[in-house]
C-alpha cells in the first residue's frame, strides 16, 4: 500500500433523532447543525474548501430539493459542491477521495432529510426493479426478513440470538442522548414483541426517525488546527453488489467482507477485532450478525465493543445513519462520547451501508494517530 | 397446453404512489398565517440587515441567521418580467399574460407575481405595482390569497434601485 494523504475527522454535529420535527423543514434542521460543526472547529464557513451532501428527494417529496440545502450551508461565494442520493457516510468517502487528489484540504459533509413527511417504505420500495421486485411490495422490513431467514437457515441462528443482539443495542442506546429510543429492553421482553415480518419481530426493527448531521474533514496540516484530538482515517473502502436480490447470497455480505479486507489492508491492521470500538449500520439483528461475520467479528465478544451508541436499532435517521456511525467513532476516539465512552479506545471501525439487504457497504478504519508519516 | 401470448408484452404499467404531508416549518407558517391578515412577513439577516420574503432561516448570501421578522409592504417594483403566450399546466389565465419578479419595498429579493389590470405591452421594468388581495373572509393563508399585482400609477423606479434585487 502506497502512502496516502492523512485526513482526519475534526468535527461532528447532529440533531437528536426524533420521529417528527413539527417546527422545521429539512434545511431548517440542517442549518444549526452546520453552524455547530463549524463553531466546534472554531472557524467560519470560508475556512472550508469543499461541500457535499447526502439526501434523497423522494424522501422529502421535493424534486431537486437537495439544492435547497445550499442555502443553509454558506454557499456564497460560489463553492465546489456535490450531492449524492446516498447516506452521508458515502459523501465522506467522496470528500476523502477528493482530498487524496490534493485539490482540497477541508470538506463539509452533511446528511439531511425528513422521513415523517412521506412514506419511507414506499420510497425504499422504489430502489428495487419496477418489473418483479417493486410491484410485489417488497419494503425494507420484508427484504430484511428474507435476509434474516436465509441467515438462520445457513447458520442455525435462532430468535433468541436475534433478541440478544437487539437487547445489547438497546442497553447501550439508553446512554446516548441523541437516540430516538432511549430505554433498555431485555432479550426476554424483545422476544415477546409481535412479529413484524417473521422472522423479524417489532422489537428487532429500527425506529425510523429524522435528524440532520454535519461532519468536517481536514487533511494533515489543517486538521490539527481545527480539532484538539483529530481522528485520523487509516483505511477505507466502498464495494457494491448487484441490485437483483435473487442474484446474491442474502445470508452473507460479500461486499462488506471485501470492503473490510481492503480497508484493513490500507490501515495496516491485521484484523477488525484489533479495533477497540466498532459502529455498524445494521438495521436488524440479522444484518448485524451478517456484517460481523463479514468483518470477522464475534458479535458476542466483549472487545471490540460493538455499537456503544445503541446503533440503528435505537436511532435510524435515514440518509444520516451511516454518517452517525462515523461520528460516533469520532466521539469515542476524541474523548467526546460522554457516558457511553469505551475505555482506552484508540482504534475504531465505522461501517455504513445502503440499499436492500446490504447492497452497498463502506468501511472506515479510524485511529487516534496519523496513519502515514 | 399453455399457449404463449399472441402479442409480446411490450410495456409494463407501473404506477408510483408517494403521498406526502409537508409541514410548513415555523418560518413559513408565520408567513402564511400573516397572509390571512393581508400582511406580508419577511425575515431580516442579523449581519447585513437584508430582508428575505418569504422568510428564510438564514441568509443564503451571508450564512448569518435571520432571527427577526419584519412586515413588508404589499407593493413594490417589477424587476424583470416575461409575457406568456402559451397555456401553462395548472393555470387558467387569459393569454397573453405577464409573469413578473416583484421586489416588495424593503425586500432584498423578489417574489414571483402575476400582473393584471394592464396590457402586457405596457408592462416594463421599474413599474410600480401593488397586491390585489382576495376579499376578507376568503383568505386561507396560502399564496392564492394574493390574486395578482396591478400597476399603482406611481412614477417608475430607476434601475439602480432594483437591479440587485432580481
Amino acid at each position: 500500500m502506497s502512502t496516502l494523504r492523512n485526513v482526519a475527522i475534526v468535527g461532528f454535529a447532529q440533531l437528536p433523532v426524533v420521529a417528527r420535527d413539527e417546527h422545521r423543514i429539512s434545511t431548517e434542521m440542517l442549518y444549526p447543525v452546520v453552524r455547530q460543526a463549524l463553531a466546534d472547529c472554531g472557524v467560519e464557513r470560508d475556512a472550508i474548501d469543499y461541500q457535499i451532501g447526502g439526501s434523497v428527494d423522494y424522501m422529502d417529496g421535493r424534486p431537486f430539493g437537495f439544492v435547497s440545502a445550499l442555502d443553509v450551508m454558506g454557499s456564497w461565494p460560489p463553492r465546489q459542491d456535490l450531492h449524492l442520493e446516498m447516506d452521508a457516510a458515502f459523501c465522506a468517502y467522496y470528500a476523502w477521495l477528493r482530498m487524496q487528489t490534493g485539490d482540497c484540504d477541508t470538506a463539509l459533509v452533511v446528511g439531511h432529510g425528513k422521513t415523517s413527511e412521506g412514506d419511507p417504505d414506499r420510497v425504499l420500495n422504489l430502489q428495487l426493479d419496477p418489473y418483479y421486485q417493486a410491484p410485489i411490495g417488497l419494503d425494507p422490513t420484508s427484504s430484511c426478513a428474507l435476509q434474516a431467514s436465509a441467515y438462520m437457515a445457513r447458520t442455525g441462528a435462532t430468535d433468541a440470538d436475534f433478541a440478544a443482539i437487539a437487547a445489547r443495542n438497546r442497553a447501550a442506546g439508553a446512554r446516548n442522548p441523541d437516540n430516538q429510543v432511549r430505554s433498555a429492553a431485555s432479550a426476554a421482553e424483545l422476544q415477546k414483541t409481535p412479529w413484524a415480518v417473521e422472522p423479524l419481530r417489532k422489537g428487532y426493527l429500527p425506529p425510523v426517525g429524522e435528524s440532520a448531521t454535519c461532519m468536517i474533514l481536514a487533511a494533515e496540516g489543517k486538521a490539527e488546527k481545527l480539532c484538539d484530538r483529530p481522528v485520523w482515517i487509516h483505511g477505507t473502502d466502498h464495494r457494491t453488489e448487484m441490485q437483483t436480490l435473487g442474484a446474491r447470497d442474502l445470508s452473507r455480505s460479500a461486499s462488506a467482507k471485501l470492503a473490510a479486507e481492503k480497508a484493513l489492508a490500507m490501515a495496516g491492521l491485521p484484523r477488525a477485532s484489533d479495533a477497540d470500538v466498532v459502529e455498524l449500520y445494521a438495521t436488524t439483528p440479522a444484518e448485524e450478525l451478517i456484517v460481523c461475520e463479514a468483518l470477522g467479528l464475534d458479535a458476542k465478544a466483549a472487545r471490540p465493543v460493538i455499537n456503544p451508541s445503541g446503533g440503528p436499532l435505537c436511532a435510524h435517521p435515514i440518509m444520516s445513519t451511516g454518517l452517525v456511525r462515523m461520528g460516533e467513532i469520532f466521539r469515542q476516539l476524541s474523548g467526546r462520547a460522554g457516558d457511553r465512552a469505551v475505555a482506552n479506545a484508540r482504534r475504531g471501525i465505522a461501517h455504513a451501508m445502503q440499499g436492500h439487504c446490504l447492497q452497498q457497504n463502506l468501511v472506515w478504519v479510524l485511529g487516534t494517530e496519523r496513519r502515514w508519516s | 397446453m399453455n399457449e404463449p401470448p399472441q402479442e409480446p408484452v411490450k410495456y409494463v404499467e407501473s404506477k408510483v404512489y408517494l403521498p406526502y404531508d409537508y409541514i410548513a416549518g415555523d418560518y413559513k407558517a408565520r408567513y402564511l398565517a400573516a397572509l390571512k391578515d393581508k400582511r406580508i412577513l419577511g425575515s431580516k439577516c442579523s449581519q447585513t440587515g437584508k430582508v428575505f420574503v418569504p422568510p428564510l432561516i438564514c441568509s443564503p448570501e451571508s450564512f448569518a441567521p435571520c432571527t427577526e421578522f419584519v412586515d413588508v409592504p404589499d407593493r413594490g417594483v417589477i424587476t424583470t418580467f416575461c409575457t406568456v403566450n402559451i397555456p401553462v399546466i395548472g393555470r387558467d389565465i387569459e393569454l397573453p399574460y405577464v409573469a413578473a419578479s416583484v421586489a416588495l419595498d424593503g425586500a432584498a429579493i423578489s417574489i414571483f407575481a402575476l400582473i393584471q389590470e394592464c396590457k402586457p405591452a405596457d408592462v416594463r421594468m421599474g413599474m410600480r405595482v401593488e397586491a390585489v388581495w382576495k376579499p376578507d373572509g376568503e383568505r386561507h393563508g396560502d399564496h392564492q390569497d394574493i390574486l395578482y399585482f396591478r400597476p399603482t400609477g406611481e412614477p417608475d423606479e430607476r434601475p439602480e434601485s432594483y437591479l440587485n434585487r432580481l
